[in-house]
């Protein structure tokens, strides 16, 4: 237990943070389906109070994204295979990786206290003022929750940035890294850059309810859209936290399951991963094109905007490419990762009219937006942390999960989210506004509203036998097979199965020649 | 590092990081709502009396783990911390922009009702913290040759300097909040006391450091990455009070 709880080894780290992220997904999940129902008819459903649906709302959107996808991605994938990826025997501060882990744990405890105390956060994740300020909820707690997560990720990046320039096995040059390892990078120097400014912004906000400074008041001086412009600056640029990373562990299902390099490499990692991040920062104001702004930066704004569709297309090439002439087997990790091309195409290309201001005056505020950022964020980037979960699953457990089952969870998934989310584009174009408690209103919209409500109990079922995949495979599952899927990455190739402290028996070597997806044609370097 | 070193045959563990999230979550989050949120000032009081003592004790033990490796020291932590301090300067700077925009987009500034406040105080915490900031740099060059006993002198000398400017600061605010000038007076009180706040709490924090440098020196047990990367943060919140005078106080 000792060895468990306060361990500082990057394995049990990753673990600790899958258990934590999953069951903030669990809890945030079951707040989605409280949403689901409550709008599945007119009318008050569930509730009578429109602030415990605000609740709802908070805390399904701040778990998930800060508290799920985030430490998902970049805590768990990042902390598992990243030091195994590169051949090194742990991180660059081993204790600085264990004060992260625990930060994270006791903001998801911070979060969940949401359930037990008085006058409970009902902020949304965004957590605008006025509104925030002038509220009984705790905004404070939102705000520590913020400030936990952010420094844990902060410490993160810092650890993660010296494990890669420093860590790597000898003769491992910079075009030999994983993918996956790019992409994290590329997330951490967002986290590194952009979360202080959300930290700042929050605490202005705990500044201004509680300490009486007048920061966003405007009637002493103060300016509402300066918390606007100082959250989405993290904020927007936090979808390519997510999207980064998750795009990453696709790439390397796709590569091994395919059976080819990662298509465009260099083009890949300098023009779609490092692109994204430097256009990133530039676009957070199209989230404010309706909450007042001059005309020349809504213009600039939505070029920015448009721009970035430039390396996510690179990406997207890529993913397409590694699949091209591969020899493919449909084992549950590349189905999950296959899948979320069609998730990424529907979610990336209803972005566009979101960025074109003319447009973005009717979606705004609407349906469409919310399905649109579904898609493209919680769908894709929750299927490719599903994707990284079953393809790692044998290396972290040394033995295999129920591939029937886990298949029958992934198409209850699959059609779930769709059967949920794709019909409220429709609605949305119709001028159904979100985070409405009830709808009295738009009567014409309530089928809709119920056949998304099925479609989420439809998620709900998948999400559970996929969940108890996990929990059978890891203590009754049948032994694996060194390196079950054949792949040329070094977590399978030079690792015992699980691998034990240190993690590699001898300290790994490679050559000049060596790639992470050597599969007998053409290699990275060569292209 | 040392290539039979590389491979550990245990797993590692330490006590120390989960005792101070501990720390930070009594303290911090649950002491500041209990009080200010919830109004209790008693619940408060035992979350901070709870969080703070496991805050030293993580600290502490962290500290102690870290001097008893002092040996192998892979120096990795003079990169590491540049890099936390890029995060540090995207805090400062977006409280400054937070300031531009206000006092840019105001119809008068100062904003009426703001007293003047004077240059006497600040240009003498100037001295104090650039002269800080040499005591320090002469006290490495004392550990450099051998000097323990100078560097211990040296390094008390700019912990007194940093705990004097410390002191200014309180002087300043109890002279302004005694003219009325309070934090929600109008749009230049906010913004000068979240700065000089949040530059003054990184003073307390470098002083921190310095006493974990400190202590274990006075039993001769000094790790050069550790006063070297203490110097380098007390060097950046040096510099970060150049912006502060030259933007709240001078402009």
């Amino acid at each position: 237990m000792k060895e468990w709880i306060f361990t500082t080894d990057h394995k049990r780290i990753g673990i600790l943070y899958l258990v934590g992220s999953i069951a903030a997904f669990a809890v945030a999940g079951i707040m989605a389906l409280l949403i689901r129902v409550e709008l599945s008819s007119l009318g008050p459903t569930l509730v009578e109070d429109a602030s415990q649906y605000n609740v709802w709302l908070y805390f399904h959107g701040a778990a998930m994204i800060l508290a799920f996808l985030i430490p998902g991605l970049t805590g768990f994938v990042a902390n598992y295979c990243i030091p195994l990826m590169i051949g090194a025997h742990d991180v660059a501060f081993p204790r600085i990786n264990a004060f992260s882990v625990w930060l994270f744990w006791f903001a998801i405890v911070l979060a969940l206290l949401t359930f037990v105390i008085p006058d409970p956060p009902d902020v949304l994740w965004t957590g605008y003022p006025p509104y925030s300020v002038q509220t009984d909820g705790n905004t404070a707690f939102y705000v520590f929750t913020v400030h936990l997560l952010g420094f844990s990720s902060i410490l993160g990046a810092v650890n993660f940035l010296c494990t890669v320039i420093y860590m790597r096995a000898p003769g491992m040059g910079w075009n030999q890294l994983n993918v996956f390892v790019w992409t994290t990078l590329g997330a951490f120097v967002i986290q590194l850059v952009m979360i202080p400014v959300l930290a700042s912004a929050v605490t202005l906000l705990l500044f201004d309810k509680y300490l009486g400074t007048t920061f966003f008041n405007p009637e002493n001086g103060g300016d509402v859209l300066l918390y606007q412009n100082l959250f989405w600056f993290y904020s927007h640029p936090a979808v390519y936290v997510i999207l980064l990373p998750a795009v990453g562990i696709i790439l390397e299902v796709l590569a091994t399951f395919a059976r080819n390099p990662v298509f465009n490499y260099k083009v890949t990692v300098y023009g779609g991963i490092w692109g994204t991040v430097l256009l990133g920062s530039d676009v957070w104001a199209h989230h404010l094109y309706t909450s007042g702004m001059v005309d020349w930066l809504r213009i600039g704004m939505m070029v920015t905007t448009l721009l970035i569709s430039l390396p996510v297309g690179l990406l997207t090439i890529s993913l397409v490419g590694t699949l091209y002439k591969g020899s493919i087997s449909f084992k549950t990790p590349m189905v999950y990762a296959t899948s979320t091309l069609f998730l990424i195409l529907l979610g990336g290309l209803t972005g566009i009219p979101l960025a074109m201001t003319s447009l973005t005056v009717h979606l705004a505020e609407t349906y469409f937006v919310m399905a649109h950022f579904h898609y493209i964020m919680g769908i894709t980037a929750t299927f490719a942390v599903f994707a990284g979960v079953y393809y790692w699953f044998p290396l972290m457990t040394g033995k295999m999960y129920n591939e029937t089952y886990s298949q029958i969870g992934f198409w209850l998934n699959f059609i779930g989210v769709n059967l949920t989310f794709w019909p409220l584009f429709g609605i949305g174009i119709d001028g159904m506004p979100r985070r409405y408690f009830d709808y009295q209103m738009y009567p014409e919209f309530e089928s809709t509203q119920m056949l998304s409500t099925v479609g989420a109990f439809i998620v709900a079922a998948g999400m559970a036998i996929t969940i108890l995949t996990w929990i059978h495979g890891a203590i009754l599952g049948e032994k694996a097979k060194p390196n079950p899927w054949g792949s040329k990455s070094m977590e399978w190739t030079h690792c015992e199965y699980p691998p034990g402290p240190g993690n590699f028996p001898t300290p790994p070597e490679v050559t000049a020649e060596w790639s992470p997806y050597n599969y007998g044609k053409h290699t990275a370097q060569s292209l | 590092m040392a290539s039979e070193e590389a491979h550990v045959h245990h797993w590692e563990w330490s006590y120390y990081p989960l005792i101070l999230v501990a720390g930070i979550f009594f303290a911090v989050p649950l002491g500041f709502a209990a009080f200010f949120v919830y109004g209790s000032g008693l619940m408060s009081a035992l979350f901070i009396g709870l969080g703070v003592p496991l805050i030293i004790w993580g600290c502490a033990g962290w500290a102690g783990e870290g001097i008893a490796n002092a040996e192998n020291e892979t120096g990795w932590a003079l990169t590491g911390l540049p890099i936390f301090i890029v995060s540090e300067v995207l805090i400062f700077l977006s409280l400054f922009v937070s300031y531009w925009m206000l006092r840019l987009t105001a119809p008068e500034w100062p904003p009426p009702g703001s007293p003047e406040i004077g240059l006497g105080i600040p240009i003498f915490m100037t001295i104090l913290l650039v002269s800080s900031s040499f005591t320090y740099h002469i006290g490495e060059e004392r550990l450099e040759e051998g000097d323990k006993a100078g560097f211990i002198k040296w390094l008390y000398i700019t912990i007194g300097l940093g705990a004097l400017f410390l002191l200014m600061t309180g002087v300043e605010y109890t002279h302004l909040l005694g003219e009325g000038f309070g934090f929600s007076a109008n749009a230049k009180s906010t913004a000068f006391y979240s700065i000089t706040g949040f530059h003054a709490s990184h003073v307390l924090v470098g002083l921190g450091i310095f006493l974990f440098v400190l202590f274990p020196a006075l039993s001769g047990k000094i790790s050069h990455v550790f006063v070297t990367g203490a110097g380098i943060y007390w060097h950046f919140v040096d510099i970060v009070w150049f912006f502060v005078i030259s933007q709240i106080y001078i402009w």
